[in-house]
């Protein structure tokens, strides 16, 4: 049960439409206009000084964590800084657009056209990004679905751990401005590499001003509010929050109220920086028990009153809204900022860490319904019975939440990226389903590649079947191929290529970030950064992690390839080039060849001869991606990632050997194709686990449908605890389960008003139902729903 | 020993993996095909041995193979639909179809393939205390592929449990009976008579094997499949009561409501579909008979 007064501002953050505000892009360029010639550190710390002097401090009705980026409630930010002309060419339809639009007033559009783009024409990372991409790699890479890391160069990179244990919580910004300034001191005025780290130093400094500031703005706000407050019990309210927000983030903070507070300005700090993804806020159950401890103990404050707590943060994270193109938006559909919030798993001494505010956690989302934290769970095969039933439990509500992943895949996926034993076991989750920890600089989500690509231009000439153009490599006709074995040598030219291209692209914005976009704000909550003098972008964090490929389509590429095998060379059922005209003509008019392509076993219901195509890809891949080292010499890593990537990357595709048509969405992650996992989930598990999951580092993502009625009791929910288990044993990382009834979602499409509050699963995340578009709403719904009476 | 097992085989029509409702965690449900009785609602017709192959229209492509292997000339007539009453059921269709719209139902399996389908699923059973249900049809027909079923899987500590109409030769089957790890038997109506008329044959062997199950320490659950209009009045369900009371140690009954789940199967085989006077009753009323079983002193179970 919510309070009335989180229920309250439930209600209030349903009904709020998400609203652009330019007060952080205008006060960030107003600042620039003054800093011109000072070094590029220093000016970005001003920067973000000025905005914390100066940016709107609003306090809601009833609100007890406070604090937002702009004047809106549900509000976006501009950061022009990194990409404005998207902005520009977009704006006129942010409110228009099919996901997620954006209010934006025409008073706002004229202002910013006038006063704030004018300023960065020619000096945005998205500019420099392209007039330096090589010709060839522009063709594949940019805005194409074939591969696309726009988000690495119109956006912030973000995936990243504030590090609250070590850092934030022990010195507070206080002692690390303290910190820098004894750093300071030790420097030469004569050594190269000291002139860069007093930038460095310096910048720290004005960033840790910049968020005390803040806060005691935020104090300052409150108190005045009291002093007008009639109602006695808001009047101490905000006198607390007031005194709260005079001693934190300067201070660490010395109760649960205050850690709380420090965190959400910690997440605020990271945003107005840069408008991050995957700010993530890490082991939330494991940093927050003491403080939890400690007020429980002395009376400070009950368990109810921290239960409130934690809803009110949930509330704040899910307010904040990722200000992103639409392209990007197709990708990361359902405004999800992707802040992962990780609970459960071991200590760093091996033992099981569940404790009071694990279970919290999984109330608070079950209650307050917000697509964020991206709430992640570890679980541990000896993992307490009562924390997995509270788990299944959660997966019964049909939100999508949690994320549930292997405690030990995690562990070993981060000891085979050259983790220390004791960090690897205190892992977190970036993102969606990225298994990271917190003193870490790295692209959890570096680049797309669409698999299914590779095999369309194999099979095409290297042109694309929708659009004909000219985008792989030259290849011959497809009736020229003389044996399965052919198909599949064009087939891994082609992928080969387009890996080549995500390297290209990556190392390319790689090195613009770290000349153009240093991090100072998020550099001085890393140990590591503070000791060595060096920002994030320039290696400082204690662990630096090559940049992830995210594999798009392996369920298809591996279907339409085993149709091949079986249809044209095994069976001789259908001639190559019979099978390239249905797939010109989009099936129409070969409706019997379609039937024998969906006839041939599919990915995901544990047949050995599709799932060994799929094994072999997946391996290809790893090798392959392993193979090319980033700017700082770190080896790439891969990711069978889902994100909402299956949608755009589909989009691009012509109809598929598989008998999917053409357009369809790919397959996300390694989960089957939708709707081909007939067997079992027990099969389509079987299949996934097959793939050696743990050496592709940046993780892996499974996807199930389940019907509500099988795990609508508590019986249904331990079967599903087992399954769970089962699947982890077999070595898989992560699933997660959608249980809404196809009925629900159905009525959900035709009545989105009274379904405002429906989460459901999209792909590493949950997002409310309502706010993806029609095409991504029919592709949740195709998902097969395993129902076993 | 194991080489004289491989020669043992017989009908199955599914093992049905992923089940949550037979028994406890997660299992597989092997079906054996024949059955002594033939109730009149029976939701697993194709366990009848009156035909063994289904026909899917959405997915057909009219090809022809069938038609050039049939030997019956039943593959196809004018419309593309099977001609049931000339089949024989051998097969030869579904094995040639392309796209799966020709399936047999009915495969012969021996011990040992049954036994390495069931493999990939142990590691299932292993983390959710699940394991095997034998069903059918009924199991017990076919007694010597069940024993060496039931011997393998007992030394590998699987959890077993059976589903029978409880019409069988108990001295025949009693070493089976006695490595279940539970036993679900049907008592579809007590009245002699009605039972007679419904299912085709006396209940008595029935009634009097359950009171036998006591004596094989073994936990023994009443199933009633509860269907309006032919056994679920009150009169019906206390006698029910009664006779598990006076026969069983630890008195348990389950109540299956009646469900059209079967019907698509029917169709699929070019059968009649059960009479439709056949009624679900509502949850209601299944809660009245619920608590008057547990007025009566047996324990009402549910595996949902």
């Amino acid at each position: 049960m919510l309070t009335e007064r989180i229920e309250k501002a439930r209600q209030s953050y349903i009904n709020s439409k998400p609203a652009i505000s330019y007060e952080r892009a205008r006060i960030w360029t107003e600042s620039h206009k003054g800093t011109e010639g000072e070094a590029i550190p220093i000016r970005r710390a001003k920067a973000f000084r000025d905005t914390c002097r100066q940016i709107d401090v609003n306090i809601f009705d009833g609100e007890l964590v406070v604090g937002v980026v702009g004047e809106f409630r549900k509000c976006g930010i501009l950061t022009p800084e990194f990409s404005w002309s998207w902005v520009d060419r977009e704006m006129d339809s942010f409110d228009k657009r099919v996901q997620d639009p954006y209010e934006m007033t025409d008073q706002q559009r004229s202002y910013v056209r006038e006063n704030i783009f004018p300023y960065w024409r020619g000096k945005s990372l998205e500019e420099a990004f392209l007039a330096q991409l090589p010709e060839d790699t522009a063709r594949v890479a940019v805005d194409t679905g074939f591969v696309d890391n726009d988000s690495k160069w119109r956006q912030a990179v973000g995936e990243i751990t504030p590090d609250y244990q070590d850092v934030l919580f022990k010195k507070g910004f206080g002692g690390i401005i303290n910190e820098a300034r004894q750093q300071l001191s030790k420097l030469l005025r004569t050594s190269a590499e000291d002139l860069k780290k007093k930038d460095f130093y310096n910048s720290i400094i004005i960033t840790s001003e910049g968020i005390i500031t803040l806060a005691r703005r935020y104090s300052a706000k409150a108190k005045d509010m009291a002093a007008a407050e009639k109602d006695a019990e808001r009047k101490a309210e905000l006198l607390r929050i007031s005194e709260i927000c005079s001693r934190i983030p300067e201070n660490p903070p010395t109760s649960f109220y205050e850690a709380i507070q420090f965190l959400w300005f910690t997440q605020l700090g990271g945003i107005l920086s840069e408008n991050p993804l995957a700010l993530n806020i890490g082991r939330f159950d494991q940093f927050m028990y003491p403080y939890y401890k400690t007020d429980i103990e002395k009376g400070v404050m009950t368990a109810e009153e921290i239960q409130e707590l934690i809803e009110a943060l949930w509330l704040k994270l899910s307010e904040w809204v990722w200000t992103i193109s639409a392209n990007t938006a197709e990708f990361f559909a359902g405004y999800n900022q992707f802040q992962n919030l990780t609970v459960g798993g071991k200590t760093r001494e091996g033992r099981d860490a569940t404790n009071e505010l694990s279970y919290m956690c999984l109330k608070a989302t079950e209650t307050v319904k917000t697509h964020q934290p991206g709430l992640s769970v570890r679980i541990h095969q000896d993992c307490p019975s009562e924390f997995l039933a509270a788990v299944t439990h959660l997966v019964s509500k049909g939100t999508g939440f949690p994320a549930i992943h292997s405690d030990n895949a995690g562990y070993q996926m981060l000891l085979n990226a050259g983790y220390e034993p004791e960090d690897a076991r205190d892992w977190n989750n970036c993102g969606c389903v990225v298994p990271h920890f917190r003193k870490t600089y790295e692209w959890t989500s570096a680049v797309n590649i669409n698999f299914t690509a590779a095999l369309e231009f194999a099979l095409n000439q290297g042109k694309s079947r929708l659009t004909g153009k000219k985008i792989g490599l030259e290849e011959k006709t497809p009736d020229r191929f003389e044996s399965y074995e052919e198909v599949e040598a064009a087939f891994y030219r082609q992928f080969d290529s387009l890996i080549e291209h995500s390297i290209i692209a990556t190392l390319l914005a790689q090195r613009l970030h770290k000349e153009m976009v240093p991090r100072p704000f998020l550099s001085s909550c890393m140990a590591d950064c503070m000791n060595s003098g060096r920002d994030l972008v320039d290696m400082g964090a204690k662990y630096n992690i090559g940049p992830v490929l995210a594999g798009i389509g392996l369920a298809v590429t591996s279907n339409a390839l085993a149709a091949i095998k079986k249809l044209v060379f095994e069976d001789k059922a259908v001639d190559m080039r019979t099978l390239i005209r249905a797939l010109d003509a989009n099936w129409e008019g070969y409706e019997a060849l379609r039937q024998l392509a969906l006839a041939v076993p599919k990915y995901g219901n544990d047949n050995d001869e599709v799932d060994d195509i799929a094994c072999k890809m997946a391996n290809h891949y790893y090798r392959e991606g392993h193979k090319y080292k980033d700017i700082n010499g770190n080896s790439f890593n891969t990711a069978f990632m889902g994100i909402s990537n299956y949608l755009p990357t589909g989009k691009v595709i012509g109809a598929t050997p598989c008998g999917r048509k053409a357009k369809e969405p790919l397959s996300e992650g390694v989960s089957p194709f939708a709707g081909t996992d007939t067997a079992t989930p027990l099969a389509a598990m079987r299949s996934a686990a097959k793939l050696n999951q743990d050496v592709h580092s940046g993780g892996t993502l499974l996807n199930l449908r389940l019907t509500e009625d099988l795990v609508n009791t508590r019986r249904g929910q331990s079967n599903l605890g087992a399954m769970i288990q089962t699947f982890f044993a077999l070595g898989a990382f992560h699933v997660q389960f959608n249980t809404i009834s196809t009925e629900t979602l159905v009525k959900a499409q035709k009545n989105p008003e009274d379904y405002k509050d429906l989460l459901v699963r999209v792909a590493g995340y949950s997002t409310q139902f309502v706010h993806l578009s029609r095409s991504m709403q029919d592709a949740i719904i195709a998902r097969t729903a395993h129902k076993n009476y | 020993m194991k080489a004289c097992m491989g020669l043992i085989s017989g009908y199955i029509f599914e093992l049905q993996n992923f089940s949550v409702n037979d028994g406890k965690g997660i299992r597989t449900v092997v079906f054996f095909a024949g059955c002594p009785l033939s109730c009149q609602w029976c939701a697993n017709p194709e366990g009848l041995y009156i035909n063994r192959i289904s026909y899917r229209k959405e997915t057909c492509i009219q090809c022809g193979r069938c038609l050039q292997v049939c030997p019956c000339e039943a593959a196809m007539d004018h419309q593309g639909v099977p001609v049931w009453g000339k089949c024989s059921s051998c097969g030869a269709c579904a094995a040639v179809c392309p796209t799966g719209s020709r399936k047999a139902l009915l495969h012969q399996y021996t011990s040992e393939e049954v036994l390495r389908l069931l493999e990939k699923q142990k590691i299932f059973y292993r983390y959710s205390g699940g394991g095997v249900t034998f069903s059918g049809g009924e199991a017990m027909l076919q007694k010597d592929l069940l024993r060496a079923l039931v011997n393998q899987l007992y030394d590998e500590a699987v959890d077993l449990a059976i589903e029978t109409s409880g019409y069988f030769d108990f001295d025949e089957v009693k070493d089976i009976l006695k490595k279940m790890d539970m036993i679900f038997v049907d008592i579809k109506h007590m009245d002699r008579g009605k039972h007679r008329v419904y299912t085709g044959i006396d209940n008595q062997l029935i009634l009097k094997n359950i009171a036998r199950l006591k004596a094989l320490k073994v936990p023994v659950v009443i199933r009633i499949p509860v269907i309006d209009g032919v056994n679920s009045d009150i009169e019906n369900i206390r006698a029910t009561a009664a006779f598990a009371k006076a026969n069983l140690d630890d008195p348990k009954i389950e109540l299956l409501p009646y469900h059209m789940l079967g019907d698509a199967k029917y169709e699929a085989l070019g059968l009649e579909k059960p009479n439709r006077s056949f009624k679900t009753p509502s949850p209601e009323y299944l809660l009245k008979l619920q608590r008057i079983l547990q007025r009566e002193g047996v324990e009402v179970v549910s595996y949902r």
